[in-house]
């Protein structure tokens, strides 16, 4: 998976792993939108680094439902330079909704399928995005909708 | 609890991009919600081509073969002989019809399913060309590597077995 640096145009690798206790003292709503502190156990939490170097530039908060083949997106938040106009790194929310797609997909195979409730105003943005479907209360990815998305940014075809 | 009140919607606009916000739903909302998405979930589904499903189910023993070799922790039920019987169901095939595809004897392709036998080169690479690179043949190997890393760095039995053989051993230890 990669992220581009926006200064130098370089596409940088990147990994993403489930989060320690001890990250969670760093994940504040200060650096990164929300206090993820509060989450505790529930959804899991996943970071995004770089994998040449330390730091957190990306979190995600999933929970999945193996009765329904499905994970669910509660959260993604970047860290705070890499948010807005001036942010560093390019793609780091594409990078997650992918894991997001992989984990699913390794679970579940042919009925992987990724949803999110969108906050109303923004619903549109992630289906123009992301091609994602409109379910009512839920958006979501599945069938050729997610290997798409998995084939950009986890196999950065 | 996901979601920050009192932004406009040109400031949750210009958030989209780095940042996705959710609504916490009421219990009943979501169990609306739960119906709404099953429902639209069964025409996509209906929807998938044969090609398309292939595709998941190849890359879903893809990623799990690759985050098992990647993985320290060994676990003796994820052999070479049972991730190749996952493929040969997830492709639909007989072990004759495949043993003669990849021109192997189906005895072979029994040894290798019940890991009575270990994979040569040959057999790796043309498991490689057979799935057209979608499960690469370094996978495989690494896979049957561990097993061998496994079996070397824990067999008490061939320990006691070559003791004989060695004479003079080091008397220092590190």
């Amino acid at each position: 998976m990669e992220i581009i640096e926006l200064a130098s145009g370089e596409r940088k690798s990147v990994i993403i792993t489930e989060t320690l206790k001890s990250d969670l003292k760093n994940l504040t709503e200060e650096r990164f939108f929300f206090n993820w502190r509060t989450l505790e156990d529930s959804p899991i939490v996943y970071k995004l680094q770089l994998k040449e170097k330390e730091g957190i530039l990306g979190v995600m908060g999933l929970i999945h439902f193996p009765d329904e083949a499905r994970v669910e997106i509660k959260l993604i938040t970047s860290s705070r330079e890499n948010i807005g106009k001036k942010k560093k790194y390019e793609g780091i929310v594409g990078c997650l909704i992918g894991y997001a797609c992989q984990l699913s997909l390794m679970k579940y195979g042919e009925m992987a399928c990724v949803s999110l409730v969108p906050k109303t105003e923004i619903r549109r943005h992630y289906m123009e995005k992301y091609g994602m479907e409109d379910a009512g209360w839920q958006l979501f990815l599945d069938g050729w909708r997610l290997l798409n998305i998995v084939k950009k940014y986890v196999l950065c075809m | 609890m996901y979601v920050k009140k009192g932004f406009s919607k040109k400031k949750l606009e210009a958030l989209a991009e780095d940042v996705v916000l959710t609504e916490k739903l009421s219990p009943a909302q979501e169990a609306e919600a739960r119906k709404q998405l099953a429902a639209a979930r069964k025409k996509t589904q209906a929807g998938m081509t044969e090609q398309e499903r292939l595709i998941a189910n190849l890359l879903q023993l893809k990623f799990r073969l690759e985050a098992y070799i990647d993985n320290k922790e060994y676990d003796n039920q994820l052999t070479f002989g049972y991730f190749l019987k996952e493929y040969l169901q997830l492709i639909h095939k007989k072990r004759n019809e495949f043993a003669a595809e990849i021109d192997i004897h189906e005895t072979l392709l029994s040894q290798l399913i019940n890991n009575h036998r270990a994979p040569s080169e040959s057999v790796i690479i043309r498991l490689e060309l057979h799935s057209n690179n979608a499960i690469p043949a370094t996978y495989w190997y690494r896979l049957v590597e561990k097993q061998k890393e496994h079996f070397i760095g824990t067999n008490k039995e061939l320990r006691k077995a070559e003791k004989k053989f060695v004479k003079n051993p080091l008397r220092v230890s590190i």
